[in-house]
């Protein structure tokens, strides 16, 4: 069973929540917010596997291409153009959809990998379950590849947590996709819920089910009101509190520090995954 | 000589939007711009007074099968490099997962595909107390994020040019992918709100490289501080390794996010009013 942590609001707290979620059920902890990862500061990996991740992009073969600048008419992304007698790519607008391979008379145009990013395999020495960190080439403009790269490999055998991206836009879409179960953190300010309702029309389109935890909460009454009008319980509120703060500058992971937080939020999980 | 300033963070939640707004509230004639497209809180805090103009985004069209022209050969399914042909009975679907390349209009053998225009989210423009701001709202889920960031931006370009105002305020994204380096591209100043925290610096040592690679020059506010020294320590060192200025400092204090979740900004709470006019002044002193 997989269960992402997301939220619309940046610095809400899914790497905290994700980070207990996966010591309090033992799972394995899946980092997909690729372009800032974080939660290896917390879950403390040990002998790390590395592999490297790529996209497919056109390579063109200059001793069979006429430069007849059709590859470059029919680019929807704009990514390849044409100076002069040559057609060159630029690699931040490509999006690797093979028009390009289609349409040359010439057969000039092959796949080449181009690497995105890194994927490193560990074990938390806080929790013994396996991490999973996507760490994106810093300036690549392909984060959502890399997570679909890595989400298409993943074999979840017991329980997995996915640590999302924060927003509403692809990314997040592409990290909630494999999900059984979504935790959707939200930081009650009107911040914080303008930004979930986002969310919630991602899930509701893509019919996953949900467990949403207030997160940094001085009070919960307006989020609730918001639920309540959109059918959804608030299922478990984690206070803003400095000795938080302090336990995760320290770099632990929160249900370590303090275990009675989170009992809110597990059984709300653990109900639904007894569901499943 | 128009500038144009982005506020960063790399991480999320690390104080953006709470920065731009009392920036955007304090400088004399701004242009703000939300670069957060699908999770812009910038208009909660600036509420704008006046909507002056709302129109559609489009991006990039959309597959569309003629069902009743095709004959299920699977040519469109086998192309497409997203996922988005599924088979529905005997006939072919597209999936929300399309991304517009027309790989798919091209195969087909029947020519029963057609590109179409296809709205992925929404522009606003409005007046605020001092100026304007430029905004939207990416449908939520959708692609083309980063093209909407470039899209406001040029809105907020051409406005500057008309209005003759000579400052844009870009509240960016978190991250340091697409949506931050379409916030980034030919800006001339950046300034960083750092969050006192082990993610904080992790994620500004993605984005200080990334700044390095376009050449631009940063300034430093430390956000949530003064809570772990040895955090704080090599914050600070790692702020100058990267040639980055410290122009202010906030510290973690209760009154701040009770003020915000009021809606009011920095400006409203007296004893930090003068630390966000002296990012203020360093800003343009630095713009020259």
């Amino acid at each position: 069973m997989i269960i992402s942590v997301v939220s619309g609001k940046g610095g809400a707290g899914k790497t905290t929540i994700a980070t207990s979620l996966a010591n309090i059920l033992q799972a394995d902890y899946y980092d997909l917010d690729v372009d800032a990862p974080n939660g290896e500061h917390f879950l403390q990996p040990r002998d790390w596997t590395r592999r490297q991740a790529f996209v497919l992009q056109p390579k063109i073969d200059s001793a069979t291409c006429i430069a007849c600048g059709k590859c470059a008419k029919e680019c929807r992304f704009k990514a390849l153009y044409k100076i002069g007698e040559t057609v060159y790519l630029n690699e931040h607008l490509c999006h690797s959809c093979n028009l390009c391979r289609e349409v040359c008379p010439t057969g000039a145009i092959s796949y080449k990998e181009v690497p995105i990013g890194e994927v490193r395999t560990g074990h938390s020495s806080r929790t013994g379950a396996k991490v999973v960190v996507g760490d994106l080439i810093i300036g690549s403009t392909r984060g959502t590849a890399l997570i679909q790269d890595i989400t298409t490999r993943l074999r979840s055998d017991g329980l997995t947590i996915i640590d999302g991206p924060p927003g509403n836009s692809c990314a997040a879409v592409a990290a909630i996709k494999p999900a059984d179960l979504v935790v959707v953190v939200v930081e009650p300010t009107p911040f914080g819920i303008h930004d979930m309702l986002q969310t919630l029309t991602i899930l509701r389109d893509m019919g996953k089910p949900l467990v949403a935890v207030a997160n940094k909460a001085l009070e919960t009454e307006e989020l609730e009101k918001v639920l309540a009008e959109q059918g959804i319980e608030l299922a478990a509120t984690i206070g803003l509190k400095s000795e938080y703060h302090k336990a995760l500058l320290r770099g632990e992971v929160l249900s370590q520090a303090d275990a009675g937080v989170f009992q809110g939020l597990q059984q709300a999980v653990a109900r639904e995954v007894e569901k499943r | 000589m128009m500038k144009q300033i982005a506020v960063m963070s790399g991480k999320g939640g690390a104080g953006k939007t709470s920065v731009t707004a009392a920036l955007a509230k304090l400088l004399p004639a701004v242009i703000a711009v939300d670069g957060d497209v699908n999770a812009s809180n910038l208009p909660i805090l600036l509420k704008p007074q006046q909507m002056l103009r709302e129109s559609d985004f489009f991006s990039m069209d959309i597959a569309q099968i003629d069902t009743s022209q095709c004959t299920a050969c699977g040519e469109c399914e086998k192309i497409c490099a997203f996922g988005a042909i599924e088979k529905e009975g005997d006939t072919y679907n597209v999936a929300d997962d399309c991304e517009g390349c027309a790989a798919c209009a091209w195969v087909c053998p029947q020519k029963c595909i057609k590109m179409v225009e296809h709205s992925c989210g929404k522009k606003y423009l409005s007046l605020t107390e001092n100026g304007y701001l430029v905004h939207a709202d990416l449908n939520p889920g959708a692609d083309n994020s980063g093209k909407l960031i470039a899209s406001i931006r040029e809105d907020a370009r051409k406005l500057a040019k008309e209005k003759n105002y000579r400052l844009i305020l870009i509240d960016g994204p978190p991250g340091t992918s697409c949506q931050a380096i379409s916030s980034l591209t030919g800006v001339d100043l950046v300034l960083v709100v750092l969050e006192e925290s082990l993610s904080g610096l992790s994620d500004y040592r993605r984005l200080a490289t990334l700044l390095s690679h376009f050449r631009l020059p940063h300034l430093v506010v430390l956000n949530k501080v003064g809570i772990d020294e040895q955090v704080a320590k090599n914050i600070e060192d790692a702020v100058a390794e990267n040639g980055g200025e410290i122009a202010g400092r906030i510290p973690f204090d209760y009154s701040i996010p009770q003020a915000l979740s009021r809606c009011e900004t920095f400006l409203d709470l007296p004893e930090y009013r003068p630390t966000i006019e002296g990012v203020s002044g360093q800003m343009l002193g630095m713009l020259g």
